[in-house]
This record gives structure tokens, C-alpha cells and sequence, in this order.
């Protein structure tokens, strides 16, 4: 499941955008996204993630996240299950490091791996631009394509965008956002082959610091039927961390 | 020497029953010892030539683009022309090894497979086609319906997998996988081929025509995988031809040679990477003079440094944007590479006026994504040469990593890589010897294992070989003095006892031999239904015991035991030829 960039873009999900009258309507709704995304104070939450695979019945994942997108620093802590408690992910700057509780080690890892047993990769955490990334779909006159339509009884803009980039999960995606606030409430996943591979669904919202941010989402996993992923943030806080948060000591400390 | 090979022979048949006992023992010693030996080098053959030289050949040179481990690519594969071109004498395939692990969805199951491609050309060898015939079976459907186009992504799978994901021929699955550059992919396969395969290893393999699963894998024409070597004679070639090629492999500076523009303006410029490692911080202070911007900013927002004139003639001030469009390396125009200005510098001395230093990561992003023409090409380039004060600091085109020779060194080596951030692409040129030393060490251990049991075996069988020349001694002592007193010497008498020892043990080494062979084959014919997750499966071929007896260490083993037996019978031999005949034919029992 690729909720992890969604969670970090709705983490700071702020709501309305600053106009860019020269783009289109789409791509201001991606300037809002990477408006919001660009984090002006540090960030701190409780994720836990629910996965039910078909062949592998439930299994719960809990993390504790620290963000900090000044100095492009992040420490994930593991909650749960009790097998991977204590371990942990940390990057400072160009480093990122995992820290295995029973050996008490740190490994260089690369951007390309797994986290805590998620789909979640490394690269996902990093602090990219969406309007870096994607770019709107358009027709032959060069018009973004987009569409008004309802998502249940919400009125929205459904628009598609593909990758300007080669390395981003999908090349392809489909958004339902809020018309009157460009919230993003539903999201299509698709392959390079343009099947689609995940829809996710953003549940439910929180106002914190004035910002909008998504604190249950559902992801479905269209590839493997069956597979679904729900994603339930708690306890964000946005006060000032601490620099010795986003040390190997720190990290080591907590899982004693 | 003849009379007393008779005599010897002779002997042995006058004590038949207590010989057959002593030479059976030796058999048994000496089936064991070939069985062992058959063993260790029938697994060393399994690795070599039946996992190693399908997985990664007998040299590798291995790429990692950008210092990604899964970007397994290099974007110019004619880069690779000479290793067919100029050590053919050595190289018997050059294989492109192109595969990437994948979710696969059958009939209401789903298993992880690894896609793999395959070379379907006819440049593929004859020994290489039989080879591939031996090692995957066909028992359903045909390898040459990889390339017929009439089905959708054509597919083999082992028979196993094929019940697993309960699927049948021409049945079509659907695969899930991240290609080269991490997205996501998905894809719908036609299974044209169901094999066996003879080893546990290769049954996860689902195979493809290698252009389609190029294709599936985002590689474009021009780009191959990491390069498999297999070689004519792999043990005395490997580390010689490593070395070589890791030589022809030094990289030149990466050089982006265009037009510039912004602001509507356009100027001539060539961009360079930037090696933007924290510890070269202190070497860039000393090259660039900055009049606008910050090094520090630059190198963490991946932005570029300008040369002053250049940033004049296209009105660029920090935080600017530009691009370069330049030309491919395959003649293709308007390649585009766009960057941030975080900084200008005064070009003089060292530096041209339309200079652009990119910071690497952002640099190789383009760079890798459109090659460009040689600089050479572009009239005005700038291109520094190697007595340039800056050249080290600059990025080259790819990174070539050290070579090593033996598998903790190379893991040391990868370690140093992770720790490193490379951005550029990793060549590494690796041996059998260093990504499987330990299994091929494994044959030196078995066999060193195995001769220091048997030896213990030996041990005690020439305790028994001992004890019965000397009762053959004792109950022949008179009939020593008799040969003694018509003549024979001494020495004759030694050597008798040391032939009739040593023929004893060539017949038992003999039929130890065959009766190893015949175990051997026993054993071999034996299925055993070993679970794909057990490490057993690594010694069967075709669920079987795998032996490989070479007649070099069979005959040596049989050398080996003559020679103790000779020995032994030495000691036991010289005291009765030292037997004076009077007190010998005086002798009773």
C-alpha cells in the first residue's frame, strides 16, 4: 500500500491553495497539495496500519512518526506487532539508517526498501513535490482534462494525472477532490500497463493547527482481491521536536 | 617380479575366507571414499554449472544505476560490444540477466515468482539450447511458443507452480511487480510451457522471450542488465578475465554538452555533475568561487552552480530556473535537462564561461535518462581533462567499484556501498569466487571431511590388515625358512608379504569401486519428494542424488589405498624377512 506518501501529503493538508493564475485548475490543485506538503513545523503521530492479506489473514502494524521536512529528517519507531516492537527506521539528511532491537544494530538501508513489513518503502517517505512528480493530464489543445462530478453526496473534481518522473510508485492516477476545498477523498493507483492497482479512500479528517489532515484511510488493494489496508493516525502533534529525536541514541534509548 | 606376483597370488587364494573378510572391509572403505568424493563434486557441478551459470554466470559485471540495488541497468549496452569482440577465446555466452521477483495471480491462488528472461535468437549456442532442453523439461506446450505472437506475453512455469496457482496450458495469469524504476507494473501472461526442472532452485522461474520481459520491465533497446559471462573454463579463466575487463572499464567524466535557456535567452553550455558527498564540502570551497549563492544550500536542494558569464547571458540569478537541451547519444535532439541555479561563480581560472555545475543526484537524473553525445561533438564544450584541478570532484559516468576476490570482501564492499550515497550508476566486475566462494569451497571441505573419516575407517581396517600378516607370518614361519634355505633373499621374502597385501588391496579397491558405482547408481535412481523450502533440495537433480565420479579421484583414491596397504605391510613384512632360516624352520606352532 502506497498510503505513505498520501499520509504525507495530507498530514499538512491545508485548505484553500494560493492561486497560480497561470496554471490550470488542476495544476493549482497540485500546488495546494505541495503547498500544504512542505511541512512549516515538525510533525509527530501514531500510525496504525490493519492489513488483511487473503493468504495471511490480519495482521497489525503500529509506529510511532516523527517528520521533520527542514533539515528532510524522519524516525519511525516500531509499536507493534510484538515480534518487530523496538525496531526502527531513521534518516538524517542523505543517511537512512534501520536499527534492529535484537541485535542492536543500525544497517545503511536504501531508499528502495521496505519498511516495517508494509509495502511502504524508504522513497516514500521522502519529501518530494507532487507537482514535481505529476503533472495533469491534457488533451491535443493542451487543456487539462478534469471533470466535476459527485462522489456519493460530495461534490468534487475528479482529474488524472501521469508521472513527469520515472521513479514514483504509479505513472498514473486518478483524484476525486472536494470542490470547495481541494481535499482529496479518493485516489486510483494504476500500473504502467493502466490496470488499476489500488483505490485508496480517505475516511475521515481532523483539524489541527487549521489544517486539514486525514486520520483514516482505506486502501483496497485491486490487483489481489481481497486485500485491504485501513491506516488510522492519532495523537498528531506539531510542537518543535527535539534534534536528539533524530539521533541513533534516541532511537536505541527508546527500545530498551 | 612376475614370480613373486604369482606367489602372492597365490598365497592370497590359500587364505581365502580371512582375505575375502580383510578385502571387504577395504571396499567398504573404498566405496565410501569414491561415494563421498562422487558427492561433493556432483554438488560442486549442481552450483557451477547448474545454478551459478544460469544465476550469474562464472564472472558477472553488475550494475546498479544511481546506487539503486533493484535498478539493475546500464543505458548503453554497446558499451559491452568487446567482451564478444575481444575474448571470445575465453567466453562461451554472453547472457543479459534480466529478471525481477513478481506477485503472480493464477486461478484463485497467488504465489511469488521470479520473471526471468530468456534469450529465444538464434545466436544462442547449440551447447547452450541443450543445455536449457536438459535443465528445463518440457512436458507441456513448447520453449518456441516464447516468441509466438499470437499469444499475449507468452510464459513457461514449472509444472509445480503451475498446479499451485491452478492454472493450465494457454491458461493466463496476471503478474504484479516494481520494475526497473521502482513503479508499479502489471501484466497479463499466457503460459505456452509447462517444465520441470532439474533443480529446486529454478522452480520459482517463470520464463519469458527476454525482449517481452524487457519490455514489461521498462528496459528501453539500448539498455541491458546486469551481464552474465559464462565461460569455456571457468576455474582457470574467471579471475584473469574479471581483471581485465574491470580494467577496459574506467570511466571518463559524464558530460552534458547543449544549449542553455531561460528567461528566453539562449547560450552554448556545457553541465557537469557535481560530486555532492558531505566530505568533498572543504575541496569544492577551494574550487569555486562563489559570488551569489551558498555551496551548502546547493548541494542539499540539488541545484546548480553557474558560471557568472553564463548566469549573465541568460539573466539567471539564484534561485532561477533553466534548462539544456542537448543531443543523445543516438543522434535523437532536444533531449531536456532542467535545474535551479543555487549559486554563481567566478569561472577563472579554472572553469569555462558556460560552465554548469549540477549537483550529481540531479545531474544523473537526466544524464542516465537521455545519454548524451560525446562532448567532443559539441563545438565549445567545456571538458575538463585529468590534470583538471577539480576532476575528482566531478561526476564521472558511472562508478567502478573495486575489484575483490573472495565473498567477505565483496560483502564488505556492498556494505561500504550502502553506506556511501552513490548517485551515480555501480559497475561492479565479480567472480564466481567471490558471490559463491563458500559453495565452492563446500567441495574442498566435503572431500577433506569425507578422507579424514575414511582415513579413521582405514585406520582400523589396517589394525586388522596388521594383526593377519602377522598370523600369516606366524603360521608361515617355517615355510619362511624353507624358501629361505633354498635361496630365496631376504628382500624377496619382504616384498612378498608387501605384494600379497598390496593385490589384496587392489582387488578390494576395485570392487570397492564398482560397488560404489553401484550404489551410487542405486541411490541415484531413488526419487525423494524434498518441499521446495527444504535445503536438501540443493544436492538433487531431478529429485534425485546427484553423483559425478571423475576417474581422476577414483584412481587416485585406489592409489591412496595401495599405498597404505604397502606401507603397513612393510613393518610386519621386514620382521619376517628377518627371520633367519634355521631358527624359521625350527619354528613350531
Amino acid at each position: 500500500m502506497k498510503f505513505w506518501l498520501s499520509f504525507s501529503l495530507l498530514l499538512c493538508l491545508l485548505v484553500p491553495a494560493a492561486v497560480f493564475a497561470e496554471d490550470g485548475r488542476v495544476t493549482r490543485i497540485l500546488r495546494s497539495v505541495d503547498e500544504q506538503y512542505a511541512l512549516k513545523t515538525d510533525a509527530a503521530a501514531s500510525v496504525v496500519v490493519t492489513q488483511q492479506k487473503v493468504d495471511q489473514g490480519t495482521k497489525v502494524i503500529g509506529m510511532q512518526y516523527y517528520r521533520r521536512d527542514a533539515d528532510h529528517n524522519f524516525l519511525i519507531v516500531m509499536t507493534a506487532p510484538e515480534s518487530d516492537k523496538g525496531n526502527g527506521y531513521l534518516r538524517v539528511a542523505d543517511n537512512f539508517w534501520m536499527y534492529r532491537r535484537n541485535t542492536r544494530t543500525f544497517q545503511h538501508i536504501s531508499r528502495d526498501e521496505s519498511i516495517g513489513g508494509t509495502d511502504a518503502h524508504g522513497e516514500d517517505f521522502e519529501d518530494r513535490k507532487m507537482i514535481e512528480l505529476y503533472q495533469p493530464l491534457t488533451d491535443a489543445g493542451g487543456q487539462e482534462l478534469f471533470s466535476e462530478e459527485k462522489l456519493g453526496q460530495i461534490p468534487v473534481i475528479k482529474f488524472e494525472v501521469k508521472a513527469k518522473v520515472n521513479d514514483v510508485d504509479y505513472p498514473k492516477k486518478i483524484y476525486w477532490v472536494r470542490r470547495d476545498n481541494n481535499l482529496i477523498l479518493k485516489e486510483e493507483a494504476y500500473a504502467l500497463s493502466g490496470s488499476l492497482m489500488q483505490t485508496a479512500y480517505y475516511l475521515k479528517f481532523t483539524q489541527i493547527d487549521g489544517r486539514y489532515v486525514a486520520v483514516k484511510m482505506f486502501f483496497i488493494d485491486e490487483f489481489e482481491k481481497g486485500n485491504k489496508t485501513v491506516v488510522e493516525i492519532s495523537n498528531i502533534k506539531t510542537d518543535k521536536l527535539s534534534d536528539a529525536i533524530f539521533t541513533k541514541a534516541y532511537l536505541e534509548n527508546l527500545s530498551k | 617380479m612376475l614370480l613373486l606376483l604369482n606367489l602372492g597370488l597365490r598365497n592370497l587364494l590359500r587364505q581365502k575366507r580371512r582375505n575375502i573378510l580383510l578385502g571387504s572391509a577395504m571396499a567398504i572403505g573404498v566405496m565410501l571414499l569414491v561415494m563421498a568424493n562422487s558427492f561433493s563434486h556432483g554438488l560442486s557441478d549442481i552450483m557451477l554449472n547448474k545454478v551459478l551459470r544460469w544465476v550469474t554466470g562464472h564472472v558477472t559485471v553488475a550494475f546498479n544505476e544511481r546506487g539503486r540495488m533493484m535498478t539493475e541497468v546500464f543505458r548503453d549496452k554497446a558499451v559491452f560490444d568487446f567482451l564478444k569482440r575481444d575474448y571470445s577465446d575465453s567466453i562461451r555466452e554472453v547472457e543479459e540477466s534480466i529478471g525481477m521477483m513478481a506477485r503472480v495471480v493464477g486461478h484463485g491462488n497467488a504465489e511469488n515468482m521470479i520473471l526471468v528472461g530468456t534469450d529465444m535468437s538464434p545466436a544462442v549456442s547449440q551447447r547452450t539450447q541443450k543445455e536449457t532442453d536438459e535443465m528445463w523439461r518440457v512436458v507441456g506446450g513448447r520453449w518456441q511458443d516464447l516468441t509466438n505472437p499470437r499469444y499475449e506475453n507468452p510464459v513457461a512455469i514449472s509444472a509445480d507452480k503451475a498446479r499451485s496457482l491452478n492454472v493450465k496450458l494457454f491458461d493466463t495469469l496476471r503478474l504484479r511487480l516494481r520494475n526497473l524504476y521502482g513503479q508499479d507494473q502489471s501484466a497479463r501472461v499466457t503460459v505456452v510451457a509447462i517444465i520441470t526442472t532439474s533443480n529446486i532452485f529454478m522452480g520459482s522461474v517463470m520464463f519469458g522471450e527476454v525482449a517481452e520481459v524487457k519490455t514489461i520491465l521498462g528496459f528501453d533497446e539500448h539498455s541491458t542488465g546486469s551481464i552474465n559471462l559464462v565461460l569455456k573454463n571457468p576455474a582457470k579463466d574467471a579471475v584473469q578475465l574479471a581483471n581485465a575487463i574491470h580494467d577496459r572499464l574506467q570511466p571518463a567524466l559524464a558530460v552534458i554538452a547543449g544549449q542553455a535557456e531561460a528567461n528566453r535567452e539562449k547560450s552554448p553550455a556545457t553541465v557537469l555533475g557535481f560530486n555532492s558527498d558531505a566530505s568533498f564540502k572543504a575541496a569544492w570551497a577551494q574550487q569555486i568561487s562563489l559570488v551569489a549563492g551558498d555551496f551548502e544550500k546547493a548541494r542539499l536542494d540539488k541545484t546548480a552552480l553557474v558560471a557568472q558569464p553564463l548566469a549573465r547571458a541568460l539573466g539567471l540569478s539564484v534561485g532561477s530556473a533553466f534548462t539544456v537541451r542537448y543531443t543523445d547519444k543516438w543522434g535523437r535532439p532536444n533531449a531536456l535537462l532542467a535545474g535551479k541555479v543555487g549559486g554563481i561563480f567566478r569561472p577563472e581560472p579554472q572553469w569555462g564561461p558556460g560552465v554548469i555545475l549540477l549537483q550529481d543526484d540531479r545531474f544523473y537524473e537526466s544524464f542516465y535518462a537521455h545519454l548524451p553525445q560525446a562532448a567532443a561533438a559539441a563545438p565549445g564544450a567545456f571538458i575538463p581533462g585529468k590534470n583538471h584541478p577539480a576532476y575528482a570532484l566531478l561526476a564521472p559516468e558511472w562508478v567502478l567499484l573495486p575489484r575483490t576476490s573472495t565473498t567477505d570482501e565483496m560483502t564488505k564492499k556492498m556494505r561500504e556501498m550502502g553506506r556511501r550515497k552513490y548517485h551515480a550508476t555501480l559497475i561492479d566486475v565479480r567472480t564466481m569466487y567471490e558471490t559463491a566462494e563458500q559453495i565452492l569451497k563446500l567441495e574442498g571441505v566435503l572431500n577433506l571431511i569425507t578422507l579424514s573419516a575414511v582415513l579413521v575407517l582405514f585406520f582400523i581396517i589396517l589394525i586388522g590388515v596388521i594383526n593377519t600378516l602377522r598370523m600369516t607370518i606366524r603360521e608361515r614361519t617355517r615355510e619362511i625358512g624353507t624358501v629361505r634355505a633354498i635361496g630365496m633373499q631376504s628382500r624377496d621374502v619382504r616384498n612378498l608379504f608387501i605384494v600379497e597385501t598390496v593385490l589384496l588391496a587392489f582387488f578390494a579397491s576395485v570392487a570397492g569401486v564398482l560397488l560404489a558405482l553401484l550404489v551410487m547408481w542405486g541411490l541415484g535412481s531413488v526419487p525423494m519428494n524434498v518441499e521446495e523450502s527444504n535445503a536438501m533440495g540443493m544436492f538433487l537433480i531431478n529429485s534425485r542424488l546427484y553423483f559425478i565420479p571423475t576417474w581422476g579421484s577414483v584412481f587416485g583414491n585406489m592409489v591412496l589405498i595401495w599405498v597404505l596397504a604397502g606401507v603397513t605391510a612393510f613393518f610386519p613384512a621386514r620382521r619376517a624377512a628377518k627371520l633367519a632360516p634355521g631358527v624359521a624352520l625350527r619354528h613350531v606352532e
